[in-house]
C-alpha cells in the first residue's frame, strides 16, 4: 500500500492499436491540487513503475488542462473523467486509468476519435457561410434563443457521453448524445436552420436518432452539463415532423 | 491503418445507403408506437376487462361473452393483438441484443429504468407466451365457450408458482406500458423539458400503480374465489343439460313455436 506522501496508479497500457494491454502500477509523491494529469507528467518525468522496472512513459491526450478542449477523457476508477479536472485527493486509491473503452486505442490511454468527428460530419455539423460572393449579415438571433443554444455550444467533444451510453457500439453505430447536442445547436440558429432538412435525413439513416435508449446516462455524466436528453427529445421531435409533413406534403 | 479501414468502410457502407435506402428509422418507430397502440391500448382493455372478476364468476364470463361475440373477432385478435404484440416482442429482443446495458459501473436512475425497461419486456414476452397458450390455445377453447372463462384462470392460478408468474407477469408488463409511455413522450420530442419530464414520469409512475393494483385485484378475486368446476367438467355439464333440453318436451314445444 501507499503511504501518505504517495499515491499508487495502476495504468492498464497497451503499446500497439492492436496489441496486447497489460497494466502497470506507479508510485508519485502526493502534492496538493495534484490532477491525473500532472501525475502522469511526474511517470513521464521518470518512467519506473512501483516494483522498480524501468519503462516508457504513458501516452495519453491532453491539451487545455481546464476541461475545455476535451482531449483528456479517460476512464478513471471505471468511470469516465476528465483528467485534468479529476483530482487525486477526491479520488479512491489506488487509483485505476484506463483508455476509453468505446473508441479504438492509440496507445496506452490515448483513444482514436475519429468516428465522433466522423458522425460530426454526417450531420453537417456545421453553419455553411462561405460562398464566391458576400452573403450578408445572417438573420437575427432572439436573445431568448441565444441563452438556450448557448448550453448546446460548450460541447466540447470529449465523448464522455458516447462512453457511457449503453447504445453506442459497433452494431448500432449510433451517432450519439453529442452529435445529437450540436444538431439541436445549428438546427435552431437562423442561419443553420437552412440545412435543418439535411440534418435531420441524416439522422434517419444507420445509427440515427432512433438508436438512443434513452437511459440519461449522457446527461449524468456531461462535463459541461449539457441538457443533452433535452436535445435528443427535441430533435427527436424535429425528425418526426420531418418524416411525417414530409410524407403528406409529398 | 486501421483509420484508413475505418474510413473505406464508412465510404462503402454510404454508398450502399444510397443504394437501398435504410429503414431501420421506420422499424425502430414503429416499435415504439406500436407499444401504445394497441399493444399498450389492448393491456388497458385486457386489464379492464379482467376487473370484472371482482364483480363475481358470472359478471366475468358475461363480459367475455361479449368480448368472443364481436364481429370478425378472430381477424380482430390477429390484426390487433398476435401481430402487434409478436411485432413488438421480437423486434424488442433485437433492440435488447444491441444495446450494452452498463448499470454495474454507472447506477443512475435512468440507466437503471433501461435496463429494467429490457428485463421486464424479456419476462413479460415469455409470460405472454405461457399465458396466451394456455388460455388461448389449450383446454376447453374460451370463444365457442365462454361460460369456461373464470374456471380456466383460477383452476390455472390454483398452483403457486403459475400464480407467481402470473404475478411477475403482471407487473412486468405494467411497469414496461407505463415507463414505454414515457420513453415514448420523451423519444417523440412531446416532451422535451427537464420539468415536464420529471412530472411525467411521476404520472407514468401513478399509471404503474393504478394498473398493477387494477390487475393484481382482478388476480386475487379470482384465486379467492370459490373453487369452480374444472372447464371441462363445465363443458360437459353444459352438454348435458343442452341434451336434455333438446330431448324434453319445452324443447320440443319451443321447437314447434318456430
Amino acid at each position: 500500500m501507499a503511504d501518505s506522501k504517495t499515491v499508487e496508479i495502476r495504468i492498464k497500457r497497451q503499446l500497439t492499436p492492436d496489441g496486447p494491454s497489460r497494466r502497470e502500477t506507479f508510485r508519485v509523491p502526493l502534492r496538493p491540487g495534484l490532477n491525473i494529469i500532472g501525475a502522469l507528467m511526474m511517470i513521464a518525468e521518470n518512467p519506473v513503475t512501483a516494483e522498480g522496472r524501468q519503462t516508457v512513459p504513458v501516452s495519453y491526450d491532453a491539451n487545455c488542462l481546464e476541461e475545455v478542449c476535451g482531449s483528456c477523457a479517460m476512464v478513471i476508477n471505471g468511470k469516465v473523467h476528465m483528467a485534468c479536472s479529476a483530482l487525486i485527493e477526491r479520488l479512491d486509491q489506488p487509483i485505476r486509468l484506463e483508455p476509453m473503452s468505446r473508441f479504438p486505442v492509440v496507445r496506452d490511454l490515448q483513444v482514436d476519435r475519429s468516428r465522433l468527428f466522423r458522425d460530426l460530419q454526417r450531420v453537417k455539423a456545421w453553419i455553411p457561410i462561405d460562398g464566391t460572393y458576400d452573403l450578408g449579415p445572417g438573420p437575427r438571433m432572439s436573445q431568448r434563443e441565444q441563452e438556450a443554444a448557448y448550453h448546446f455550444a460548450r460541447c466540447i467533444s470529449c465523448g464522455s457521453c458516447l462512453e457511457v451510453c449503453p447504445q453506442y457500439n459497433d452494431q448500432t453505430q449510433f451517432v450519439g448524445a453529442a452529435v445529437l447536442g450540436q444538431v439541436r445547436l445549428f438546427n435552431s440558429h437562423p442561419t443553420g436552420q437552412m440545412n435543418a432538412p439535411e440534418r435531420l435525413e441524416a439522422l434517419l439513416g444507420p445509427g440515427g436518432i432512433h438508436e438512443c435508449g434513452y437511459a440519461q446516462n449522457c446527461v449524468e455524466i456531461c462535463p459541461k452539463d449539457i441538457p443533452l436528453t433535452q436535445a435528443i427529445s427535441e430533435v427527436g421531435g424535429q425528425v418526426m415532423r420531418h418524416v411525417l409533413l414530409g410524407f403528406l406534403r409529398k | 491503418m486501421k483509420l484508413n479501414e475505418a474510413r473505406l468502410a464508412f465510404m462503402s457502407s454510404s454508398a450502399e445507403s444510397t443504394a437501398s435506402p435504410d429503414r431501420s428509422f421506420f422499424w425502430r418507430r414503429l416499435h415504439s408506437v406500436s407499444g401504445v397502440f394497441p399493444v399498450g391500448a389492448f393491456l388497458l382493455e385486457h386489464l379492464y376487462t379482467n376487473s370484472y372478476a371482482i364483480n363475481g364468476v358470472e359478471a366475468y364470463n358475461e363480459k367475455v361473452r361479449g368480448l368472443t361475440e364481436l364481429p370478425m373477432v378472430l381477424i380482430l385478435e390477429i390484426a390487433f393483438i398476435y401481430i402487434p404484440i409478436a411485432y413488438h416482442a421480437l423486434y424488442g429482443v433485437w433492440v435488447w441484443w444491441r444495446g450494452d446495458g452498463n448499470v454495474t459501473h454507472y447506477p443512475w436512475t435512468g440507466n437503471w429504468m433501461y435496463s429494467l425497461q429490457r428485463w421486464t419486456g424479456l419476462v413479460t414476452m415469455a409470460y405472454i407466451a405461457f399465458h396466451v397458450w394456455e388460455q388461448r390455445f389449450a383446454g376447453v377453447h374460451i370463444i365457442e365457450n365462454y361460460f369456461v372463462a373464470f374456471s380456466k384462470v383460477q383452476h390455472s392460478i390454483a398452483r403457486p408458482a403459475v400464480h407467481a408468474f402470473y404475478v411477475v407477469g403482471l407487473l412486468s408488463a405494467c411497469f414496461h406500458f407505463a415507463y414505454g409511455l414515457w420513453l415514448f413522450a420523451c423519444k417523440w420530442g412531446f416532451a422535451p423539458g427537464r420539468a415536464a419530464q420529471k412530472k411525467l414520469l411521476w404520472a407514468c409512475a401513478a399509471l404503474f400503480l393504478v394498473l398493477s393494483s387494477a390487475g393484481l385485484m382482478s388476480l386475487r378475486s379470482i384465486s379467492t374465489a370459490p373453487l369452480q368446476p374444472r372447464p371441462e367438467e363445465l363443458l360437459k355439464m353444459r352438454s348435458q343439460k343442452s341434451v336434455a333440453r333438446s330431448q324434453g318436451p319445452e324443447a320440443a314445444g319451443k321447437r314447434s313455436a318456430f
